[in-house]
């Protein structure tokens, strides 16, 4: 009983002292509350025949019939497929690119050359991704676009790049690079602002090259900074930015093209099926899980940085 | 508290009313209630949503004794989301309207959100009695599967949408006749393509299309096959009191193997798929587009708009040419009633009121106020009919825009006057529809079913994955990435393993139950 009196007491003083931490954390704390556990309870949903009116208690239970459902759908299995194959490809090539821009960044001299590239590599991030569709659009249209014209100038034939499924791919993780790239380089960039100084100054002092330095102490010293960058991106591998999908797709390319979250949205387009939704949603985040815990683990146990 | 024994001392009162027999005075006053009458609304379209300053708003309110007061906000343009938020939140107010009404109020009035409207129909509402009475088959296509009605639709009036449109400029230049039938359309089509109509020197006519792709698979109407039976793309049709679908049908496969043909051979805009909604007024403004299908009232619109630009700019409608069969079918047609409307919540304290406030809209007088505004601002009378003034219709805004900003026009439940758009539609529409009156095109629409829970279930199971698998193979075969006729054997077995026959099955079910068996 002691002990219990004691250690509340201790916790009160505690709140009391650093209540300014305490507050500064609140608003994060009641967002999870409210946007993620909360949201929770609504999960259920995914075993329920589920009805907007009845509600979540009102409406029953009819077990895993969603999940029966999903997965003997063909086109279910094949949009996990094409999920997997767009997060990894993209993570494959999209990931190195921020890294290897925030380097080239830091090694720039030139002040004014530097914060102009910067400012042009982070615009298309600020770019409604509508605009972006239209952009990529118009800019492979077999009769007015760039890319196009790039190949009637070297004497090939125009090709409809949006109606071939073996081109949405490239162009969609391509599209994505230039997008994202430049303002996915400035978690790197503060890194490497973080690097202390005298490690480089030492360097010079040793006779070291600037590939040297690059290698030795730069890479490094961001390498932690890279690895939770990594899981964190391995446990968004399911969630493909569904919206450009919508906006660039066609029939004549879902082969390639559709994703768990843009056949979810087509499906619940008909009929509203909230809990068919829900229980693919649910899928979804426990694949998301696993692949974090895995992520998380490997990296602990070969480069002791982890994200907990 | 005062209100609520206001207005239940109301219902007493109606109540005893409507025992007396019928209303002698049904007629001559609109009054729904001496006392004035307070009812809250939920309205939501994708642009504006219900405003009590509204000039008919008001106008109806002085004529009936109800005004209506709008809880709807404008933070979501989604008029689904909005509903969903609506009923989630389960404080329903007195009325629910606006868009998408008809699948929402079918779904969650049978579960009890809102209230069965055929009985207070029958006893309360003498001009929406009279109007059913005589259109059975647009009851049955509103009412949900219980056979009851939930909601009160807006009816669109005017029945042409789409037409077929022509560059006769073109055809005068090359000396050719609007094309008859299939073949000369195909002769048409490649002159256009190859005989440089526009004169600039360079190939580059775009000889037929459309601003959806989805648009340009009407062609194979031509081969006697069919897209759509209604206003919603790839839906079914009913054929001799069949449902059908038409994407398994033989005049669909021969009508894409030509689409297919067509395409490969540039006839048809080789960009359809990704050009979008802004294509028509690109085409026509470059002087590119030959032919298309598309809506008389805008489509005619560009003969005024391009004038200048293109001298001798001529785009008429003309008669849809013969199918293979010798028949002339235009598919699409506006469709007698929309899925907006209103309808009475559970929680209404005053369905007698609020029915006969629905009805007023239904009478000669709530009719035109809800078509045309208001008498001497907008309109005035002229041998017995509405006709509007000389500075609404000689106004910069459209007059469609100007009715809605009083609260004319807007998806209440009414019957549309198509007298409204008549005195400001351009001649080259009226021109086009006095054709296509003349020549009955127009084939019968299929409006919808209304599923019981255990036909949904078959149907949200199935459909949307066999439906993706048509369009899927579909666009493959007209891109040319597949062979229409050694696929299709394999396409209608896949079809079978989808579940496509269940799919059918339970249309059908819901359509006799509806719609009576044939």
């Amino acid at each position: 009983m002691n002990v219990i009196q004691s250690k509340i007491g201790w916790f009160i003083r505690h709140v009391r002292r650093e209540w300014q931490l305490y507050l500064m954390l609140a608003p994060t704390v009641i967002w999870f509350i409210l946007f993620l556990y909360k949201p929770m309870y609504g999960l259920q949903i995914a075993f329920k025949d589920y009805s907007i009116f009845r509600g979540i208690e009102g409406s029953s239970w009819v077990g895993f019939e969603h999940f029966y459902t999903l997965f003997g759908n063909d086109q279910f299995i094949r949009a996990i497929w094409n999920t997997l194959i767009i997060s990894s490809l993209s993570l494959l090539f999209g990931f190195p690119i921020p890294i290897l821009l925030a380097l080239m960044f830091n090694e720039i001299l030139n002040q004014t050359f530097k914060r102009t590239a910067q400012t042009i590599v982070y615009l298309p991030h600020f770019i409604s991704t509508v605009i972006i569709a239209g952009i990529v659009i118009t800019a492979f249209s077999p009769s007015s676009g760039i890319v196009n014209q790039f190949l009637v100038w070297l004497g090939m034939e125009p090709i409809y790049f949006l109606t071939k499924p073996e081109w949405f791919r490239p162009i969609f993780i391509g599209s994505g690079i230039w997008q994202e790239a430049g303002f996915g380089s400035i978690v790197f960039l503060a890194a490497m602002a973080g690097v202390n100084p005298s490690l480089y100054e030492s360097a010079v002092v040793d006779g070291a090259s600037r590939w040297q330095m690059m290698w030795k102490i730069t890479i490094p010293c961001i390498l932690p900074t890279i690895l939770i960058m990594l899981i964190i991106r391995i446990g968004n591998l399911l969630e493909v930015g569904f919206e450009l999908i919508i906006l660039l797709y066609q029939p004549a390319t879902y082969s390639t093209a559709d994703v768990i979250s843009t056949f979810i949205y087509r499906q619940g387009l008909i009929g509203a099926q909230y809990d068919l939704a829900a229980a693919a949603g649910l899928f979804n985040a426990v694949v998301a899980f696993i692949l974090v815990m895995t992520a998380n683990t490997i990296s602990k146990h070969y480069s002791r940085t982890s994200l907990w | 508290m005062r209100l609520k024994t206001l207005s239940l001392a109301i219902m007493v009162a109606a109540g005893l009313a409507s025992t007396t027999p019928v209303f002698a005075d049904a007629h001559s006053s609109t009054k729904v209630t001496d006392k004035p009458l307070e009812l809250s609304i939920h309205f939501h379209t994708k642009k504006y949503v219900y405003d009590d300053d509204w000039l008919v708003e008001k106008e109806a309110a002085k004529r009936t004794g109800v005004s209506l007061k709008n809880i709807a906000s404008m933070a979501t343009t989604n008029s689904q989301e909005a509903f969903n938020l609506l009923i989630a939140s389960g404080d329903l107010p007195d009325i629910v309207g606006g868009a998408s009404m008809k699948e929402n109020v079918n779904q969650y009035g049978p579960e009890g959100a809102f209230a069965p409207l055929n009985d207070l129909i029958e006893k309360h509402a003498p001009n929406m009695k009279e109007y059913f009475d005589a259109n059975p088959a647009i009851k049955a296509a509103i009412s949900a599967a219980d056979g009851q009605m939930y909601y009160i639709p807006y009816l669109p009036d005017g029945k042409y949408g789409r037409a077929y449109f022509i560059r006769t400029d073109w055809l005068k230049k090359l000396k050719l006749e609007v094309p008859n039938n299939i073949d000369e359309l195909y002769e048409v089509l490649v002159a256009f393509r190859d005989l440089d109509p526009n004169g600039n020197g360079k190939k580059d006519e775009i000889p037929y299309f459309n601003r959806n792709w989805e648009e340009m698979l009407r062609l194979v109407v031509f081969w006697d096959g069919r897209t759509s039976g209604s206003d919603t793309r790839h839906d079914f049709h009913v054929h001799e009191g069949e449902v059908r679908h038409g994407y398994v049908g033989e005049g669909y496969k021969n009508g894409i193997r030509h689409i297919a043909k067509w395409y490969k051979e540039k006839l048809i805009d080789p960009e359809i798929f990704t050009r979008g909604s802004r294509s028509r007024e690109y085409l026509l403004s470059e002087d590119l587009g030959g032919v298309t299908h598309d809506w008389f009232a805008s489509t005619t619109g560009y003969n005024v708009s391009m004038a200048k630009k293109v001298p001798g700019f001529e785009l008429k409608a003309f008669a849809p040419p013969e199918s293979i069969s010798g028949k002339r079918i235009e598919e699409h047609r506006r469709t007698p009633v929309k899925p907006e409307g209103w309808a009475i919540t559970a929680a209404n304290k005053n369905p007698i009121e609020t029915i006969k406030y629905f009805d007023f809209y239904f009478s000669e007088e709530g009719r035109r106020l809800a078509n045309f505004g208001i008498e001497g601002t907008h309109y005035d009378m002229v041998d017995g009919n509405p006709i509007f003034k000389p500075e609404v219709l000689t106004s910069d805004k459209p007059i469609n825009a100007q009715m809605w900003s009083v609260g004319a026009q807007v998806p209440r439940g009414f019957r549309q006057d198509y007298a409204y758009e008549k005195q400001w539609s351009n001649k080259f529409a009226l021109e086009g529809i006095a054709l296509y009156d003349q020549g009955d095109y127009l084939i019968p629409q299929f409006l919808g079913v209304a599923f019981n829970a255990e036909e949904k279930k078959v149907f949200d199971k199935y459909w949307a994955t066999a439906q993706n698998y048509m369009l899927e193979k579909q666009q493959a075969w007209i891109l040319g990435s597949s062979d229409v006729d050694k696929d299709w054997d394999a396409y209608i077995a896949q079809l079978d393993r989808m579940g496509y026959p269940k799919v059918i099955e339970v249309m059908q079910s819901a359509h006799d139950r509806q719609y009576g068996k044939k």
